[in-house]
């Protein structure tokens, strides 16, 4: 096991660095991110030229993205545009863990992304556990009861909903459910942000702001996969150790629960696992409408920016996080299937 | 998949009694079954013509401002900035948009640029996917490695990401470009790219497994010793045999990719204006959601209609296909 | 049969959307809850106390917070390394400088006792010393005095090499030093009389001395202080709080300032432009940022809040492109770029698409005044004159395609903006109206790389458009001087990749003009100056103007006695009120 972890984490690291080569030459083509430092007028050509040389962006691609990697502080640049490179540099690189600086605020990245990462932890996270129950609980009762009117009305949503783009779930819902009901007289939720600036910070807020996204972020998981439980389910509740164990008189729901539905989680826990991929994605859009702080958020605005420290720590990092639980998922499937072997 | 035999009386004299039906032919039985794919099969015929013949219909007027009777795209072009944000009415049977455009007419020329993009897009997706998944899963060994070592790559990094990546980089960086009496920005080759490039993954996947365990087969080993050329076993044998997921996953490619391009015009990285296409229409009402709902209500239904037709009818082929799937969504 | 009952269900979801969208499709003006019957504040300001009844409790009705919703977020709040308009305002909170600016554009001392001139002595005859008194009964916020040498470290800093500041202008350009020959006593040498020492010089303040030196001696920068995200020392009626990213910011009310504010708390937060839109119009927001034309109506008729409009020197215009290189041939021709002039009724546009809330300018300093030549009207629109400039300059539909042409050369101009929404809309329109009289248009749209440098291959720089729209103001506003958009010193080019002048306009009366107005400290003289660097630029169409472009705001019913200027939109917060 320890040998497959090993060799799991071995081979990813060419992959890794391949990604952040190809990333990093991808957003040289981005354009000028010293262009949109100010929202209504570019800066000043002098300034430019001299910004260009101190964010270091006026070395060549290759030179930036060694220094991107191992940092320079075994070099000297250029500060003061004489074209004598004099002073030492400070950066470490990202293999020391320096994610350098944004070029934006020329605050440390990790800082600023540390910052967020919790905030779109807390909402996925949630958003996970919401779709893990809401899935499981519907799949599992729109088999048992397969035709039924619940199933039928759970299938016709569930298609609606996998259909519909998510940012014209979380427009409509903030707009139903925000503006109209308040204006209807109706119990309402908030707008936007975690939470209200009258209140604070407080637990009760912050879970009350995270309903609309939350339910923004799952409806169209819960959608694809309760469907994916249902049938799972059906496949199962048709075999013949189903019946069997029917037929020795063993009660429906201890059939339903022990043996169908353990067998049934075997492709979802996988499902699920690689659903971390979705889910930052989601929250990138769901973020941005309902002004959660975090890094989806983050990404979108810095992306328009051209600030690429930034952009690479996320994408990097995301990286790794998809790495480590599709690890942590071939494990947790190799448990759960007696079948399946860890070579 | 072999042939199959069907029992059945026969009313001619003379016959043995047996009807051979090929596999397309049960398949297209088994998809008959599914009554919400073929309903949907309709509804997807109703929106193509709705998208391809209705500007025929629909899209003709007088054009005010430039004192001309105008059809077709000119008439979904026309602007009257007088008669902007206007209701549904028997004018203009969905409304007009911020500066007075038809916006039936739009989605009809808008959906041409969607659907467009989402089959161009599945294209891009299934050729690469196949072609990668079929080198890899046949030549095995180090091509394969490195293959799967790029695909895993690639899913590494969240599709939405990768498109927003890719989008920027590529935008604006393709010139206009004139097709079929259409002027079309040079964004909407760069979506159908994008979308394509970002997505094949999945489908090489499952391509490489099937022809991996199709490569076992003896009549394939048989046919190497016979020297034929690996490019015709794999196009004359092995992809026929895993045709089945190819389609599947085709035909939802499409509706996925019409998605796609709607968060890319939601994020401002998609299609550029003048050229219409529905994710665009839907990124342009966001500030007018409550003030003027027909801006994103129509576009969004046609959205949704179309997306979910698609899912039946990819619903509907993975019956007929491939009976013993059990993914269903 | 049962999966018929599929469609049935989808039709209702269906339903259920039409039916919000119906809900939302009433017009405001059925009903605006009159402020008065929202229930009393349930919890104190900033308390943690936990939210009871969530779901029904209301929000801003505390009678001590001001809140304003930014729909981009400032990414730093030191002045040297800001450059975004949204950092910027915020220093008349908290980092008062030497004198803000009220709405007519005229200067109110803060930290000044008074404005310099040369009738007081502040401004040496020859133009080469400004001398500034400091007021000696200010103190930052942490109770120091502030002093001349809190300006004289702020230059250094500026000059710094190990500072990535976002612009050294004008001290890199202007100044050859600072001086502090007593506590109370500023002393600025310029190289050459500047004119535009008013807006250019300490606009946004001193930092302090006390705090920073140390981390500059200590790092060797200040790039990385803690100071420029949080920056508990200032001066001015608030103090900085705290700021959580991409959340919210809050200042707190100063009652040791000058002029004590009258509400307790400003509550800056994040949002996006949706987000804000509903906020303003749901009540939650008092002061909303940056809008858009669009949304002057429904906010209007809110009854929540009241959509204003302040001019802020910002003028929306065409840009010609003169590089004979690059540019169209039958640019070149000034007739022709009259008649394109001609042809677009920018009055339609700005009653139609901008709800009639501004108007076409003449000049590029309409919005600045008083340099704004009163002499000049905009282009008028004037198709069939549009029409005859053309035929004469020999651009006539000798192919009968619709566009004119000449020598085989078709005339479709590249049109090109950001990808603004409003911008997008306007281009449609432009096409149509150019279309009526033959000029055809390439329609072309860039993210922010809209503004990329000849470096990048930003579009401008490297001439690859005929018309660039944009919308921009002098850069010291409200000082007039734009230079650097139309000497020749700032063509750019491949030998001058950072030139300022990026449509490659070059006119050598209009070049002494320019040089003679920077060294003009005459504020008249200056005038007359503008009104002829107008003349020639209008003469010759080098920019056409589609409409002044102010500052859009919204304020809510509650928020009283803002009065917003154009280029430091709160000099007079410690005047707010909140009525309820």
């Amino acid at each position: 096991m320890v040998n497959y972890i090993l060799r799991r984490l071995a081979q990813a690291i060419p992959q890794l660095l391949l990604i952040s080569l190809i990333l990093f030459l991808l957003m040289q083509t981005f354009g000028d991110p010293i262009a949109s430092l100010g929202r209504r007028t570019p800066p000043r050509p002098a300034d430019r030229e001299r910004l260009r040389r101190q964010l270091g962006l006026d070395q060549p691609v290759y030179m930036q993205y060694l220094v991107w990697l191992v940092g320079n502080d075994w070099m000297k640049i250029d500060m003061d545009g004489d074209g004598v490179a004099e002073t030492p540099g400070k950066r470490l690189g990202v293999l020391r863990g320096d994610f350098g600086n944004s070029l934006i605020s020329k605050r440390p990245v990790l800082k600023l992304i540390t910052e967020r990462i919790p905030n779109t932890l807390l909402l996925m996270v949630t958003a996970e556990i919401v779709i893990i129950i809401f899935s499981l609980v519907i799949g599992v009762y729109s088999a048992v009861e397969q035709y039924s009117f619940f199933d039928n009305l759970v299938t016709a949503l569930s298609f609606v909903g996998y259909s519909m783009p998510i940012f014209l779930i979380a427009l409509l819902s903030m707009y139903l459910f925000s503006l109209n009901f308040k204006e209807w007289g109706l119990p309402y939720l908030p707008t936007v942000g975690m939470f209200d600036p009258e209140v604070g910070r407080t637990p009760g807020q912050v879970a009350l702001h995270m309903i609309l996204p939350v339910f923004s972020l799952s409806v169209i998981s819960i959608a694809g996969y309760s469907r994916y439980v249902r049938s799972s389910m059906l496949e199962i509740l048709g075999l013949d150790y189903i019946r069997t164990a029917r037929a020795k008189g063993l009660r429906d729901n201890l059939v339903v629960m022990r043996h169908a539905l353990r067998n049934a989680l075997l492709p979802f826990v996988t499902l699920v696992g690689l659903d971390i991929p979705f889910l930052l994605a989601g929250a990138v859009v769901t973020e941005s409408i309902f002004g959660w702080p975090g890094t989806g958020r983050l990404f979108v605005e810095r992306t328009a920016q051209s600030d690429f420290p930034v952009l690479m720590a996320i994408l990097m990092m995301t990286a790794v996080a998809v790495v480590v639980f599709q690890l942590l998922t071939d494990i947790a499937y190799s448990y759960l299937d007696p079948r399946i072997r860890i070579e | 998949m072999t042939t199959t035999a069907l029992s059945q009386p026969s009313s001619q004299p003379g016959d043995t009694g047996l009807i051979i039906l090929n596999p397309w032919q049960l398949a297209w039985r088994r998809f008959r079954k599914h009554k919400m794919a073929v309903i949907a099969l309709g509804g997807l015929i109703l929106i193509f013509a709705y998208i391809w013949l209705g500007g025929l219909l629909f899209a003709r007027g007088q054009c005010i401002p430039i004192h001309k009777y105008v059809t077709g795209e000119a008439y979904a072009n026309c602007n009257d900035t007088s008669m902007k944000l206007k209701p549904p009415s028997g004018e203009h049977l969905f409304g007009t948009d911020t500066i007075g455009r038809d916006i039936l007419a739009r989605t009809i020329y808008g959906g041409q640029i969607s659907l467009s993009i989402g089959i161009f897009a599945a294209v891009v997706e299934v050729i690469v996917g196949v072609l990668v998944g079929a080198i890899s899963g046949y030549f095995g060994r180090w091509v394969d490695d490195i293959l799967m070592r790029i695909t895993e790559a690639m899913l590494i990094i969240p599709q939405l990401f990768l498109l927003i990546v890719l989008a920027k980089a590529l935008g604006g960086k393709v010139p206009e470009i004139h097709i079929a009496g259409r002027t079309l920005s040079g964004s909407v080759i760069v979506i159908i790219l994008v979308i394509g490039f970002t997505s094949w993954m999945y489908l090489a996947r499952i391509v490489r497994a099937n022809v991996l365990s199709l490569k076992e087969l003896d009549y394939i080993s048989a046919s190497r010793a016979l020297g034929v050329s690996d490019a015709r076993i794999i196009f004359k044998h092995l992809l026929p045999n895993t045709i089945a997921p190819i389609i599947v996953s085709a035909t939802l490619s499409v509706s996925g990719a019409i998605l796609s391009e709607a968060y890319v015009s939601f994020l401002g990285l998609g299609v550029q204006t003048p050229t219409a296409s529905w994710g665009n229409m839907l990124d342009s009402a966001v500030k007018y959601i409550q003030s003027a709902p027909w801006l994103w209500f129509f576009p969004g239904l046609l959205i949704l209609l179309t997306v979910l037709c698609i899912n039946f009818i990819g619903d509907g082929l993975r019956d007929a296909l491939d009976p013993r799937s059990t993914r269903h969504i | 049969m049962k999966r018929n009952l599929y469609y049935l269900l989808s039709l209702v979801v269906l339903a259920s959307m039409i039916l919000a969208a119906c809900g939302g499709a009433t017009p405001a003006a059925t009903e605006a809850p009159p402020a008065a019957t929202e229930p009393p504040a349930a919890t104190e300001p900033a308390a943690t106390e936990p939210a009871t009844a969530a779901a029904t409790e209301p929000a801003a009705t505390n009678p001590g917070t001001v809140i304003i919703t930014f729909p981009q977020e400032p990414t730093t709040l030191n002045p040297l390394y800001a450059e975004q308009w949204f950092s910027t305002i915020l220093t008349q909170f908290w980092l008062k400088g030497l004198w803000s600016f009220d709405p007519d554009g005229q200067p109110v001392p803060e930290l000044a006792t008074e404005v310099p001139s040369k009738e007081n002595g502040g401004l040496s005859e020859d133009g080469l010393t400004l001398t500034i008194k400091l007021r000696d009964d200010v103190t930052w916020s942490d109770g120091e005095p502030i002093t001349a040498n809190d300006f004289v470290f702020t230059y250094d800093m500026y000059m710094a090499d190990a500072n990535i500041v976002s612009s050294r202008y004008p001290y890199e350009d202007y100044v050859t030093s600072v001086e502090a020959p007593d506590d109370q006593t500023v002393v600025v040498n310029f190289s050459a009389p500047f004119a535009g020492w008013l807006t250019g010089i300490f606009a946004y303040g001193a930092i302090p001395e006390h705090v920073l030196r140390p981390v500059f001696d200590s790092e060797g920068t200040l790039d990385t202080a803690e100071w420029n995200i949080a920056p508990t020392v200032g001066v001015g009626p608030f103090v900085f709080k705290e700021w959580e990213s991409a959340s919210h910011m809050i200042f707190e009310a100063n009652p040791n300032w000058i002029n004590p504010p009258k509400v307790e708390q400003i509550f800056i937060r994040m949002v996006d432009d949706a987000a804000q839109e509903v906020a303003i119009l749901a009540g939650d927001t008092d002061i909303g940022v940056y809008l858009d034309y669009s949304q002057a109506e429904a906010i209007n008729n809110s009854g929540k809040a009241t959509f204003v409009v302040q001019p802020a020197g910002y003028d929306e215009g065409w840009y010609l492109n003169f590089n004979a290189e690059t540019v169209h041939p039958a640019l070149q021709d000034v007739n022709v770029r009259k008649a394109i002039a001609l042809a677009t009724d920018r009055e339609k546009i700005t009653q139609d698409l901008l709800g009639g809330q501004t108007e076409p300018p003449a000049t590029f300093w309409d919005s600045t005044p008083p340099f704004g030549n009163p002499d000049l009207e905009p282009y008028p629109y004037d198709p069939e004159e549009a029409q005859r400039l053309l035929d004469e300059a020999g651009w006539v539909d000798s192919n009968g395609d619709g566009t004119r042409d000449k020598d085989g050369v078709e005339l479709v101009l590249r049109y090109i903006s950001n990808d603004r929404a409003l911008r997008k809309d306007v281009k449609a329109v432009v096409q149509q109206m150019w279309a009526q009289v033959g000029i055809g248009a390439e329609l072309k749209e860039y993210g922010d790389d809209f503004f990329n440098g000849y470096a990048d291959g930003g579009p401008q720089p490297t001439g690859q458009y005929e018309i660039a729209e944009y919308s921009d103001n002098p850069d010291g506003f409200p000082d007039p001087d734009e230079s650097a958009t139309w000497l020749c010193s700032e063509v750019v080019g491949e030998d001058n990749p950072e030139g300022g002048n990026w449509q490659g306009y070059c006119n050598p009366e209009l070049d002494e003009l320019l040089n003679q107005q920077a060294t003009e400290t005459d504020p008249e003289a200056r005038k007359q100056l503008y009104y002829q660097i107008a003349q020639i630029l209008y003469d010759d169409v080098v920019w056409i103007g589609i409409w002044k472009d102010p500052d859009l705001w919204s304020v809510s019913n509650r928020l009283q006695g803002v009065r917003f200027s154009g280029a430091t939109p709160f000099w007079n917060a410690h005047e707010w009120t909140i009525s309820e």
